[in-house]
């Protein structure tokens, strides 16, 4: 072998290899980041970085909800914002509509997303693309956000589930394994059912059937000393035991003193509210509180007022009983809906669907407080500043907060390969 | 069974003739006159391994033994008589159920712990699970708290979690462990080979048995196991046979054979190495120059310095070493390989010119010398075989000479072999595990010395203040970040050379002159500014640079009490332990399981809990900590305090809690917090007042 000055010089076999491909190919980037490609390729890859956020409280405007009338007023505009005027926010030049008072307050802690988009008009459709950043198929279902939280974050509360929600159904684990589906929770106040020890049954006797129970399996599980029979004889005692336990508290909101119910209010969103600081208490990652009536087509001013007055007093007692409590920093607030409502105020005083352009309002862990990104035109019709951002963007913000691996690939059941918030990209600009 | 057995025991009683016979037992004695009745039955370098007349093996250095028994011992091996290299079967047949003789009768009684599990255990567990025990002045502890140095403790394993389960070979984790694919992270014992296939089923029927210490009086044939089968059978695919060694060879000329060049290493510096090696016409031969060159690059992969890799020594072959001069000369059991003037009788020379194909002929691998190095060697020989002129070799290895400069090679070297290699050597291949040196830092050659790794150069020439491989062997002896970090610190001696070395210069080639150790550094360069370290990411990126990794068995024993420890991310050594399930049943005894980690945790979440203020004392002790959440727990102002130690502590929750104004005092010591929760506490305005006066920069919720 030879040392000569030619051979030192010459290009490794790498970065040949990549030339040559550069050059004859038309490939410009080695696909490192799966099918797209992103200007921080590193923050992709799983679990390069400690999470920012922990919980996640997602607040479901189900109906869509009129974004002029809430979190992107245009006080210039009256044609188009009718009645309702603006109000300035804890945070420099971001203003808010008055109908969110309390909102305001803590506007220093959240961020407003102004140019949401999405491809579908309907709720139904909308609200599934929302929720799993893909489009509605016949062929499958796919997993709920929630569902992929649980999945990809492991286990990190063993007694009570990963992702639960609250009002209102879905939330189903889609193809993924059915114990990351939302626990459902109807009614706030009526807390977990079926959890609870049968009235009729006091300690004792309880405790004498367990004991004839265990008495009926002492053959069988000296005969069969396996690992199944085993776990099957821990879950049962994880389940006495939860059932004796504090945790499951965690779904009790009378366990609340009155003060905290008078500051969420009374009504099903504020003590759902409750029910999700609770939760988040508990370390649940995900949940998701659902609040309908927002399909203002008549009556849109009186309407968002009502929802508005339930709502910013649950989400500001939600912000202030977090930041109280030092959770905030750790828990990710999101609200937002499946699409927005029309500039335009049609003849019977109300607004028809938009999904052309509507809002997303973040708070809490990881967020870049006092931030408003993105802009829309005069007349609130499409976005102006910034790049849309489309439902699967705003999930891919959310995972990357929760420090989940965006280009970890599931498959289902046909060996199809699905992402966490499918081809999207977190939005920096509101990440701290 | 007798039918079956019949065979097999003529079997073995003739593979045992073949091996063992050919040496008759004879008495060897020592010069002092003490005697041992054995025969010789293999030998390694130059300690031979006798076997009494109980099958047992002693190793027995040559030196050790009478002349009379060197000179039969030599002439056994010469002619040989005797094998070379450990015998491979064990003659012992109390350790082999299926051996002769009483082979059958210890089968039906079961298998009997101590004769026949316990020495699998002694061979391959016992190195880290056994009981304490105190080396270097540091007590060793069990790994991962299992001892496995009697009946008693192995069956204890874990406390309340065992690791045998009398019957349950699937539920064993013992069993789990030792059965696990080569290349898994938790497969035991971690270094060195996996268990045989014997041994597996011997542990397996054991634990089928009954996993009692006498025998069980049951019999279990393996095949009882569903699972036995067929994991032998993968076993013996999966573990034990590696890959043949793809031989590459380019063409000359070809794109793929020039030369590498290191990194570091300049063109011209590479250049002039290259030429060097090669001697111009009338000039005669320097050893070092020209000869060590050629076989460092084809002969020192197998006759290299004895080093220690992963506990074990790697010996050089045929106990031959070519790293020095001094070793060239040295030769081995059957005499010199180099005397002067006469190539024939230089053995390290003939191999080289003997026929590809003869079994003798070197070097084994990579074709043959060319045919200029072998004219170089050959020279040497012919021009007396002698040392280099100035050579230093005669103090390798050592301390230089106050007015000797320092040498990379000779001084250096053989200090980063002995102290460092271990865990900064190249990377290799263990059990289909490539294991890569730590923090990603070589010290192996001078180039990977001077590349440093990723958190930058560890060497600043000229300046020993600002080179991190001083400061590290120069901390505390307490400091977790001291290295070496096992064996001791380096002596007095071996530091002052390192900074010699580092004040002159820090090159390759000693420097013209030695440098006065108590000299002021010479600055080169500006330094770099350290980034500042107000954000939260940035202080754990800086204590997750100074820490390792946990490992997965001392998560597991942190885990134990109920806890959910999970690290901050997935390379981050640093962990947020917190008790996320039954947190009501939670006291202050449970985070003794953390003690395994307490350098690792940086989150520490109590909240809801039954814990009191003893938790704080025991978290003060947890360097590392940047955020502790108590909110909702019995803690008090007694427990602040503790917390002042604490030189990282960012986050504190103390919301719910019967902290007061007392113990605002001992927080505003702690300059470093930048957020404090003391809501629904009994912390007043004022007392809010005086703590934001001290922290005014903390953000501070009550």
């Amino acid at each position: 072998m030879k040392l000569s000055p030619n051979t030192i010089d010459e290009l490794g076999r790498r970065e040949f290899i990549a030339n040559a491909a550069k050059a004859c190919l038309g490939v410009g980037l080695m696909p490192m980041a799966g099918s797209y490609i992103h200007n921080s390729v590193k923050a992709l890859t799983p679990g390069a970085r400690p999470a920012a956020a922990r919980h996640v409280i997602y607040l479901n405007m189900s109906g869509a909800m009129s974004h002029l009338d809430t979190f992107g007023p245009k006080p210039n505009n009256p044609d188009i914002q009718g009645p309702v005027e603006s109000i300035a926010t804890s945070a420099d030049g971001v203003i808010l509509s008055e109908n969110l008072p309390l909102t305001a307050q803590h506007m220093h802690n959240s961020a407003l997303i102004k140019t949401m988009v999405t491809s579908q008009g309907a709720h139904m459709q909308a609200s599934y693309l929302m929720h799993t950043s893909y489009l509605k198929r016949g062929t499958i279902v796919h997993p709920t956000f929630g569902s992929w939280v649980s999945k990809l974050s492991g286990p990190i509360n063993r007694t009570i589930p990963r992702n639960v929600k609250i009002g209102g159904g879905g939330g189903g684990a889609g193809f993924l394994e059915a114990e990351h589906g939302a626990l459902p929770i109807g009614n706030p106040k009526s807390g977990l059912a079926n959890s609870a020890m049968a009235s009729y049954l006091d300690q004792e006797s309880f405790g004498n059937r367990i004991t004839m129970a265990e008495k009926l399996n002492v053959n069988f599980t000296a005969q069969y000393q396996q690992k199944q029979v085993r776990a099957y004889s821990n879950l049962y005692k994880d389940a006495i035991k939860l059932m004796d336990s504090d945790d499951l508290n965690a779904f009790d909101i009378t366990k609340e003193p009155k003060a905290m119910h008078d500051l969420y209010g009374t009504s099903n969103f504020g003590q759902g509210c409750l029910l999700a600081r609770r939760l988040v208490e508990n370390k649940v990652r995900y949940i998701e509180v659902s609040r309908g009536g927002w399909d203002t087509h008549g009556n849109n001013f009186e309407a968002v007022a009502n929802n508005c007055a339930d709502v910013d007093k649950a989400l500001g007692a939600l912000l202030l009983d977090l930041e109280m409590r030092g959770l905030l920093k750790e828990t990710l607030v999101v609200l937002t809906s499946e699409f927005g409502r029309t500039p335009n105020i049609n003849a019977r005083d109300g607004r028809d669907h938009w999904p052309y352009c509507f809002t997303a309002f973040m708070a809490g862990g990881g967020v870049k407080g006092g931030t408003s990104y993105g802009e829309t035109d005069d007349r609130g019709r499409l976005p102006s500043e910034g790049k849309p951002i489309k439902p699967e963007d705003l999930n891919a913000t959310i995972a990357y907060l929760l420090g989940l691996p965006l280009n970890d690939v599931q498959y289902s059941p046909s060996g199809r390969p699905f992402t966490v918030a499918h081809k999207g990209e977190p939005l920096f600009d509101v990440i701290a | 069974m007798v039918k079956t057995s019949f065979p097999l025991l003529i079997l073995i009683f003739f593979s045992s003739f073949l091996a063992y016979g050919t040496e008759p037992f004879r008495v060897f004695k020592t010069p002092k006159g003490q005697s041992f009745e054995g025969q010789a039955v293999g030998y390694e370098g130059q300690t031979f391994i006798l076997s009494n007349k109980s099958g047992k093996f002693f190793k027995v250095p040559l030196n050790a033994l009478s002349k009379e028994d060197q000179t039969y011992l030599i002439s056994g091996a010469r002619l040989n008589r005797i094998p070379k290299g450990m015998p491979t079967k064990l003659p012992s047949s109390s350790s082999e159920p299926t051996k002769a003789g009483d082979g059958d009768t210890v089968s039906t009684k079961g298998i009997d712990f101590h004769s026949q599990i316990m020495p699998i255990l002694v061979q391959n567990c016992n190195e880290c699970h056994q009981a304490p025990y105190e080396k270097n002045g540091r007590i060793k502890k069990p790994k991962a708290g299992l001892r496995f140095d009697n009946y008693k403790m192995l069956m204890q394993g874990f406390g309340d979690d065992p690791v045998v389960i009398p019957g349950d070979d699937e539920g064993s984790l013992l069993m789990e462990v030792v059965t696990l694919p080569a290349n898994d992270d938790m497969i035991m014992p971690p270094k060195g080979d996996p268990l045989s296939a014997e041994q597996i089923s011997l542990l397996r029927r054991w634990i089928l048995e009954g996993a009692t210490e006498k025998p069980s009086g049951r019999v279990v044939t393996t095949a009882a196991s569903p699972t036995a089968a067929t994991a032998e059978a993968s076993d013996s695919d999966e573990i034990r046979k590696s890959p043949p060694p793809i031989k590459v060879t380019f063409r000359p000329g070809s794109f793929f054979s020039h030369v590498p060049v290191l990194l570091g290493v300049s063109l011209e510096e590479a250049m002039a190495k290259a030429a060097e090696s090669k001697p111009k016409p009338g000039e005669p031969i320097d050893f070092d120059k020209h000869v060590l060159p050629i076989l460092e690059e084809r002969c020192n992969d197998c006759h290299h310095a004895p080093f220690d890799r992963s506990g074990r020594l790697v010996n050089p072959k045929a106990s031959l070493r070519f790293d020095s001069f001094v070793e060239v000369m040295k030769g081995n059991l059957d005499g010199p390989v180099i005397v002067a003037n006469d190539l024939e009788k230089s053995r390290l020379y003939s191999v080289l010119n003997l026929p590809e194909d003869d079994d003798l002929f070197m070097p084994p691998k990579g074709g043959p010398v060319e045919a200029e190095k072998i004219d170089i060697i050959k020279r040497w020989i012919s021009e007396g075989a002698q040392p280099s002129k100035n050579s230093i070799s005669a103090s390798k290895g050592g301390i230089p000479a106050p007015d000797e400069p320092v040498s990379f090679n000779h001084h250096i070297l053989p200090l980063f072999e002995k102290k460092c290699l271990e865990c900064h050597g190249a990377p290799y291949v263990r059990n289909s595990r490539t294991i890569k040196p730590k923090a990603g830092l070589r010290l192996d050659t001078y180039e990977w010395v001077i590349k440093g790794n990723l958190d930058g150069m560890i060497v600043t020439p000229g300046d020993h203040t600002d080179s991190t491989l001083y400061s590290v062997v120069t901390l505390d002896k307490e400091d977790p970040e001291i290295m070496p970090p096992k064996g001791g610190p380096l002596v007095e001696d071996e530091i002052t050379m390192i900074k010699r070395w580092i004040l002159e210069g820090a090159s390759e080639k000693p420097a013209a002159t030695a440098a006065d150790p108590n000299a002021a550094p010479k600055l080169t360069s500006a330094k770099p500014v350290l980034a500042t370290t107000n954000s939260k990411t940035s202080i754990l990126d800086i204590i997750s640079k100074r820490l390792s990794s946990p490992s997965k068995s001392s998560l597991k024993a942190a885990e134990k009490t109920g806890a959910l420890v999970r690290p901050l991310s997935e390379k981050s050594p640093l962990v947020r332990a917190e008790f996320s399930s039954f947190s009501s049943e939670v006291q202050d005894s449970n985070l003794g399981a953390f003690s395994g980690i307490k350098n690792n945790i940086s989150h520490l979440d109590v909240s809801r809990t039954k814990i009191t203020d003893k938790t704080l004392s025991v978290a003060g002790g947890y360097p590392n900590l940047t955020w502790i959440s108590a909110r909702n727990t019995k803690v008090s102002d007694g427990g602040l305090k503790y917390l002042s130690k604490l030189k990282f502590l960012q986050y504190l929750n103390l919301s719910g809690t019967q902290v007061s104004d007392k113990g605002m005092r001992d927080l505003a010591s702690i300059k470093t917090l930048n957020e404090i929760y003391l809501w629904n506490s009994k912390v007043t305005e004022s007392g809010v007042e005086k703590l934001r006066q001290n922290l005014p920069d903390a953000k501070i919720i009550f």
